[in-house]
């Protein structure tokens, strides 16, 4: 057993936000949301967060643990306490704290949603069931070719909606417009599924603009978060090339 | 509902803040820090060249304080802004048009070695004049 | 008309690409400008009467003139990037967008006065 000081960001409607220092007996093999939980069930039942899965499927119970955005569920207590100071855990950025670690995450998903993204999903199924399946999954080194077809989803149906790239983006910080990287990722997923030119037309509408691909600073800070692996500043920048070829072939008067 | 959100200036001022954040963030702020201080530049250096308009005497004088060590030694940091933001900004390009934007770390060190190499050489001749 | 406020397309911009293209430019500029005008010339600097034959080359005057409106340009359209991480809204980026748009003008109008001023 490990006797860890944990320090939790706390807000209530009404009151100033502060810090409380709590110090919980925990096994060493636990991870940090089992910290969060101990703390909610052996010390204070007043503190809200959000949990579900235990297992990164979920998306929702996203915090930053000493600054950095993470899942809880997924990072080892032992990987992020140095043995002395205390771990911080706090809310995601750039969501309005709806209490304590609570964010409200209604504007996210009405992005996700504008941006076609589905709760169900294909899950790269189209894929028979072969060496590269296992590939893909990470349990094989990548060091089999993977089809043609499959580069432009790569990963792409794991975004698993968490919010972490949203937080984690200094352009989201200032600009609540902004359609996020999350959103802008998804907007190119669905751009790709589909060969409706009306329907590409209006994705790539959505994605050109003050507030979509072109207010990304290309601090790449999205994709280092991501704990999925989506890549979604690869996607905002193939969307800009996307949209600079059509202006330009636009141009010269070429067909788009 | 009521729910905790900070001020637009605090939220502007997050480009600044790179604790825990990795290279493309050091990249960003860097490339914003030396972006301000290029704009000043540019304006001082535009005041300067009113000099030109005042004519030889008042421009041949400024040239003579320019070239003393404490001029000199301004312009190598400038030539360290201009380089920074400028293969920073080629980086920015690149990986912005969907080209090896999974080598945008890799790119920026290296960039960034290449530029300590050039302004290195450049601060040699300077001093050299 | 969909209710979701993301659904909706908004006017498409230039001003990345324009940053993109006057960057690519003032490599070219800058770096010629820095090396005609501070490596090969003696003692660092041109002194008055080498600014006027330098600027007297037509081909040099040309590539100042772009240089400055690609230095200018590029500037600006940084610093308005800065001004739009406050959060303003539409009403005024459009007046920020337009009070550069002039500050721009001015500045460009400036150093072609000083440049006439050198080669007349």
């Amino acid at each position: 057993m490990l006797t860890v000081p944990v320090e939790i960001f706390r807000f209530k409607p009404g009151q100033a936000q502060r810090y409380d220092t709590f110090t919980v007996e925990i096994a060493e093999t636990a991870h940090v949301i089992d910290v969060i939980d101990t703390v909610w069930a052996k010390h204070d039942p007043t503190l809200t967060f959000r949990r579900a899965c235990h297992h990164s499927s979920c998306g929702s119970c996203a915090v930053r643990i000493n600054g950095a955005e993470k899942l809880p569920c997924i990072v080892r207590l032992t990987d992020v306490w140095n043995g002395r100071n205390p771990i911080r855990i706090e809310p995601l950025r750039n969501f309005p704290v709806v209490s304590d670690l609570l964010v409200e995450v209604g504007d996210f998903f009405e992005r996700m949603s504008a941006a076609s993204m589905t709760i169900t999903c294909e899950a790269e199924g189209f894929l028979p069931l072969t060496v590269d399946t296992f590939a893909v999954a990470g349990v094989l080194p990548k060091t089999v070719e993977l089809p043609d077809n499959l580069s432009r989803f790569n990963r792409f149906e794991q975004c698993i909606e968490c919010g972490i790239c949203m937080s984690a983006c200094p352009t989201m910080a200032t600009d609540n417009k902004f359609i996020g990287p999350a959103g802008l990722a998804a907007i190119y997923q669905a751009r790709h599924k589909t060969d409706d030119p009306t329907r590409v037309k209006h994705l790539l509408g959505l994605a050109d603009g003050e507030h979509g691909v072109w207010r990304c600073h290309s601090a790449f800070e999205c994709t280092e978060a991501c704990p999925q692996a989506v890549d979604p500043a690869s996607k905002i920048m193939a969307l800009r090339r996307e949209l600079a070829l059509r202006r330009l072939r636009k141009m010269f008067g070429l067909r788009i | 509902m009521s729910t905790l959100n900070y001020s637009k200036t605090r939220q502007a001022a997050r480009w600044f803040d790179v604790r825990r954040r990795k290279a493309g963030m050091w990249a960003y702020a860097l490339n914003r820090i030396t972006g301000i201080g290029l704009v000043v530049y540019l304006y001082l250096h535009l005041g300067v060249l009113s000099m030109l308009i005042q004519g030889q005497s008042a421009w041949d004088a400024f040239v003579g304080l320019a070239r003393s060590p404490f001029y000199l030694a301004l312009d190598v940091i400038l030539l360290a802004g201009i380089l920074i933001h400028g293969l920073n900004g080629l980086r920015l390009a690149v990986t912005g048009f969907g080209f090896s934007a999974g080598a945008q770390k890799a790119l920026f060190t290296i960039l960034m070695i290449s530029g300590g190499i050039i302004l290195i050489a450049a601060a040699l001749k300077i001093f050299q004049i | 008309m969909s209710a979701n406020a993301f659904d909706q397309e908004s006017k498409p911009t230039v001003a990345w690409l324009w940053q993109v293209v006057t960057g690519i430019g003032l490599v070219l500029l800058l770096g010629l400008h820095m090396v005609a005008n501070h490596f090969i010339a003696k003692g660092g600097l041109r002194d008055y009467a080498a600014v006027v034959a330098y600027l007297r080359n037509p081909i040099i005057l040309v590539l100042e003139v772009l240089f400055l409106v690609c230095v200018t340009t590029h500037a600006l359209l940084g610093v308005r990037a800065i001004f739009l991480d406050f959060g303003l809204s539409d009403r005024v980026e459009q007046r920020l967008s337009g009070v550069l748009k002039w500050i721009g003008v001015l500045t460009i109008g400036y150093g072609l006065v000083v440049m006439w001023f050198v080669i007349r």
